[in-house]
C-alpha cells in the first residue's frame, strides 16, 4: 500500500530552494568581490556605487532566500509530525473503540487486519484459520460496530478522525503561518 | 514496535539525539567545501585560475553556511552547538570511557572541530584573496595597472601588498592549507570513532542524495 506523505512538490521544494540559495550565494560573493575591487580602484563614481548597491541586494537575497528555505523545511517537518501524531492517535482511538465494542481477542485481531485492508482470504491465511471462520468473525465485528460492511467499518474511523479535527497537513501549516 | 531504549526517528521531545538527516543546506555546504579542499589541494595548479575560482566558490559556500548558522533550523544554528572547549574535553573523556552522551546537534568535540575547520578555511581563503589582489577575474585590474605604468603586477608582486608581505601571505596560506587538511583527517577519524561508540552510522545523516 502506498504510504501517506506530504505532497511531492512540497518534498522537492527544499532541494530546489537549496540550489537556488547556493547559486545566489555564489553570485553575491563573485559580484561583491568584483565590486570591492572597483570600489578600491575608483571609489564614489556612479558605476561603483551601483555595483555596491547590487552587491548588497544580492546579499540580502541570500539571507531572505535562506529564511524562506528554513520556513519550507519547517512546514515539511510540521506535516510529518502531524502525520505521525495522527497515526498514533488513530490507533489509540481504534483500540479504545474495539474495547468499547467488547470484541473478543480473535475478533480484535481480525478487525485490525480488515482495517489494514487485508481481504478474507489473506486474513485466513495469516491466522491459519478457515475463510468461513474469518467471515463469521468479521460479521460479528460489523454487528457489534453497527455497520453493514467493511467500507462502512473503515469509514467510521476516518470520519472520527475528521470530525475530531486532527489537523489536516495543509490546514496545519496555513494556521502556523498565520500565527507567525 | 520500537524498543523503548532506541530514540524515536524524529525528534518529538524525549532524549536528544543527532539529526537523522541534516538539512539540505548543511549537506550541500559540507560536501562542496570537502570537494573544494581536495580539488585545490591535489588537483589544481597552485595560484592558477581554476585554483582561484574554486577558492571563491568555497568562500561563497562558507558564507552561506555561516548565514545558515543564524537563520537555519534549530540543529544547524550556532546556538545549538556553541564552542565549549571544556564540554568538548568532557565529551572526549566520556567517549574514551565508552559512554558518549547524545546531543541534538554536533557533540561538543564535533562542534569545536567545525569551528576550527571554518576558521582555518577562512584563513586560507582570506590569504588567497589577498594574494590574488581581489576578484576572480583580475585581468582588467592587471590591464589598468599596466596602463598606470605599474608593471609590478606582472612580475609577481601583488598591487595590494608589498613583496615581503606577499611572501608571508603565501607562507600562511600554505601552512593553513596543510592544517586544514590535518583537521579534515581528524574530523573523519572523529566521525568514525563516534559512529562506533554510538552504534549509529553518522555519515548516513550527511549523505547528499537522501531525502
Amino acid at each position: 500500500m502506498a504510504a501517506l506523505k506530504p505532497p511531492a512538490a512540497e518534498r522537492r521544494r527544499p532541494a530546489l530552494l537549496t540550489g537556488l540559495v547556493a547559486a545566489q550565494a555564489l553570485a553575491a560573493v563573485f559580484f561583491a568581490a568584483d565590486a570591492a575591487t572597483d570600489l578600491l580602484n575608483a571609489p564614489w563614481t556612479p558605476h561603483t556605487l551601483i555595483e555596491a548597491f547590487v552587491a548588497l541586494a544580492l546579499g540580502a537575497g541570500v539571507v531572505i532566500g535562506a529564511v524562506e528555505l528554513r520556513a519550507a523545511l519547517e512546514r515539511l517537518r510540521a506535516q510529518e509530525t502531524a502525520l505521525a501524531a495522527a497515526r498514533g492517535a488513530l490507533s489509540t482511538v481504534v483500540a479504545a473503540q474495539f474495547r468499547d465494542w467488547a470484541l473478543t481477542p480473535a475478533e480484535t485481531d481480525v478487525a485490525w487486519l480488515a482495517l489494514k485492508g487485508l481481504d478474507v482470504a489473506e486474513i485466513a491465511a495469516l491466522r491459519g484459520s478457515a475463510q468461513g471462520t474469518v467471515r463469521a468473525q468479521l460479521a460479528r465485528v460489523y454487528a457489534k460496530a453497527g455497520v453493514s460492511g467493511r467500507a462502512q467499518f473503515a469509514a467510521l474511523f476516518v470520519e472520527e478522525l475528521l470530525a475530531q479535527g486532527v489537523p489536516e497537513a495543509d490546514g496545519a501549516h496555513e494556521a502556523s503561518r498565520r500565527q507567525a | 514496535m520500537r524498543p523503548a531504549d532506541t530514540p524515536p526517528a524524529k525528534a518529538v521531545g524525549g532524549d536528544p539525539h543527532p539529526p537523522v538527516l541534516w538539512d539540505p543546506v548543511v549537506r550541500l555546504t559540507h560536501w562542496t567545501i570537502a570537494v573544494a579542499i581536495v580539488v585545490n589541494y591535489a588537483l589544481t595548479e597552485d595560484g592558477g585560475t581554476t585554483h582561484v575560482w574554486v577558492g571563491y566558490l568555497a568562500l561563497a559556500i562558507l558564507v552561506l553556511r555561516l548565514v545558515w548558522g543564524f537563520v537555519g533550523p534549530a540543529e544547524a544554528r550556532f546556538a545549538a552547538f556553541p564552542p565549549a572547549p571544556r564540554a568538548a574535553l568532557a565529551h572526549l573523556a566520556d567517549l574514551a570511557a565508552g559512554r558518549p552522551g547524545r546531543y541534538r546537534s554536533h557533540n561538543p568535540a564535533g562542534a569545536l572541530m567545525a569551528y576550527a575547520l571554518w576558521a582555518m578555511l577562512a584563513v586560507v581563503i582570506a590569504t588567497g584573496i589577498l594574494m590574488t589582489a581581489g576578484g576572480p577575474g583580475d585581468e582588467a585590474l592587471m590591464r589598468a595597472a599596466v596602463e598606470r605604468d605599474d608593471w609590478s603586477i606582472l612580475t609577481g608582486a601583488t598591487p595590494w601588498v608589498g613583496d615581503a608581505a606577499a611572501e608571508v601571505l603565501e607562507e600562511v596560506h600554505e601552512v593553513a592549507a596543510n592544517l586544514l587538511l590535518l583537521l579534515a583527517a581528524l574530523h573523519i577519524a572523529g566521525v568514525a570513532v563516534e559512529s562506533r561508540a554510538m552504534r549509529t552510522n553518522l555519515v548516513r545523516a550527511m549523505l547528499p542524495w537522501r531525502r
